[in-house]
């Protein structure tokens, strides 16, 4: 998990720098297109949401069965 | 069946994420090139979103009781049109809007160097366009106005959860049962959830529309502090040993927080001196004033009852799972 979070953070963190190098990244991929990507932004997130938490989900169903 | 309420809920999902995304914006005016004319000849390049401009497209410019109507117009494409106009030197208004066929762009124009009569022309009528089933396609949203159908279900998913919640903690201080202690508990964290994505899809759509991650609105601060609140009552009940004086105070604790649930995001927000970006909320109107807004409610309804039967159902797995822990360490 600690692995994954640190992997993570690695990947906003050159993200952050892509936007302060271009102006661009985010402009035109939440304002182009009559805003539709923001959208496909907000379904993904919710998506990865529900997703994390069916993982952390499927852990305690696993710690469980170990248990019993 | 006892699961019925489960496949409705991902039914409902299902039609409501498929008919969010597939149900197109209606046409509108979005562009009009220049925006400050001048009175003598002038040529109009006006962008249309959705739209379907043809040949015979009538342009003309308005204001409150005067119209100009265009002296040759060139339809470009379907999205384009090019328009010559004469403006007369004695407009005693702005000309502010700009109509082609019966889509009109009010507060597109300024018009400099007014005179004192009134010139006006009658235009032909249009004919109303006929338009399917659309969404409202309004300025600054475009859209993303279909986040209506994602981001705001989150919001009304974790309501529902914290509801849950505060109804077994009313139960406890009845019951003194630790069965329902553990339900309000799982339907906190359930409703934490909801919490986190509604403000990460709600900083995400802010970004687009209002062009910052965070702002300083009354709505987005409620709800995070009403997120922390939550999270107070979870490091409240880790902070409390023995079980039975937990489960009671943590209840009370639950109360509380519903009763300043509610005033965040319900009460505070509109109240007539804060000004609020939300539709709804202080002097701004919500989605209601859309002549177009039942089309949105057929929709937002089923999406809002599809996230809550998902949540519950997230809720009737972490209590089952919990019970489960707590049979195992018995």
């Amino acid at each position: 998990m600690r692995t994954f979070l640190s992997f993570l953070l690695l990947i906003l963190s050159f993200a952050a720098r892509a936007e302060s190098a271009a102006p661009s990244w985010l402009e035109s991929t939440l304002y182009g297109n009559g805003k539709i990507n923001v959208v496909v932004a907000v379904v993904a997130v919710i998506i990865l949401g529900i997703g994390i938490w069916l993982w952390r989900m499927d852990r305690r169903i696993s710690k469980l069965e170990r248990k019993s | 069946m006892r699961n019925w309420w489960k496949f409705l809920g991902i039914g409902l999902l299902l039609f409501a994420s498929v008919a969010g995304f597939w149900v197109p914006l209606a046409p509108a005016l979005v562009h009009v090139s220049p925006d400050r004319i001048a009175p003598g000849p002038v040529e109009l390049t006006i962008t249309g979103y959705n739209t379907r401009f043809g040949p015979g497209a009538l342009v003309s410019l308005k204001n409150a009781d005067q119209t100009i109507c265009a002296k040759s117009v060139v339809a470009r494409d379907a999205g384009h049109v090019t328009a010559r106009f004469e403006i007369p030197a004695g407009m005693k208004e702005n000309l502010t809007d700009v109509a082609v066929d019966d889509l009109i762009y009010t507060g597109a124009l300024f018009t400099e160097e007014l005179g004192s009569g009134i010139e006006s022309s009658i235009c032909p009528e249009p004919y109303p366009s006929p338009t399917g089933f659309t969404f409202p396609n309004r300025s600054i949203l475009y859209e993303s106005i279909r986040n209506l159908h994602f981001h705001v279900p989150m919001w009304f998913t974790m309501i529902a959860l914290m509801g849950i919640s505060v109804f077994q903690s009313i139960k406890v201080l009845g019951s003194n049962s630790l069965d329902q202690d553990l339900t309000a508990e799982m339907a906190v964290r359930i409703g934490l959830v909801f919490c986190v994505l509604g403000l990460v899809t709600g900083a995400l759509w802010a970004r687009a529309t209002w062009g910052a991650f965070w702002t300083n609105d009354v709505k987005l601060n409620g709800a995070a502090v009403t997120g922390l609140i939550y999270v107070a009552y979870l490091v409240l009940r880790g902070s409390v040993q023995d079980a039975h004086k937990r489960a009671r105070l943590s209840a009370i604790y639950n109360i509380f927080a519903f009763i300043l649930l509610v005033l965040f995001l319900f009460v505070v927000p509109r109240l007539n001196a804060i000004d609020s970006l939300h539709p709804g909320n202080g002097g701004n109107s919500g989605f209601n004033d859309l002549d177009l807004d039942s089309r949105l409610r057929m929709i937002f309804y089923p999406a809002v009852l599809g996230w809550i039967l998902l949540g519950c159902w997230m809720y009737d797995l972490r209590v089952r799972a919990a019970r489960l822990a707590n049979a195992l360490d018995r």
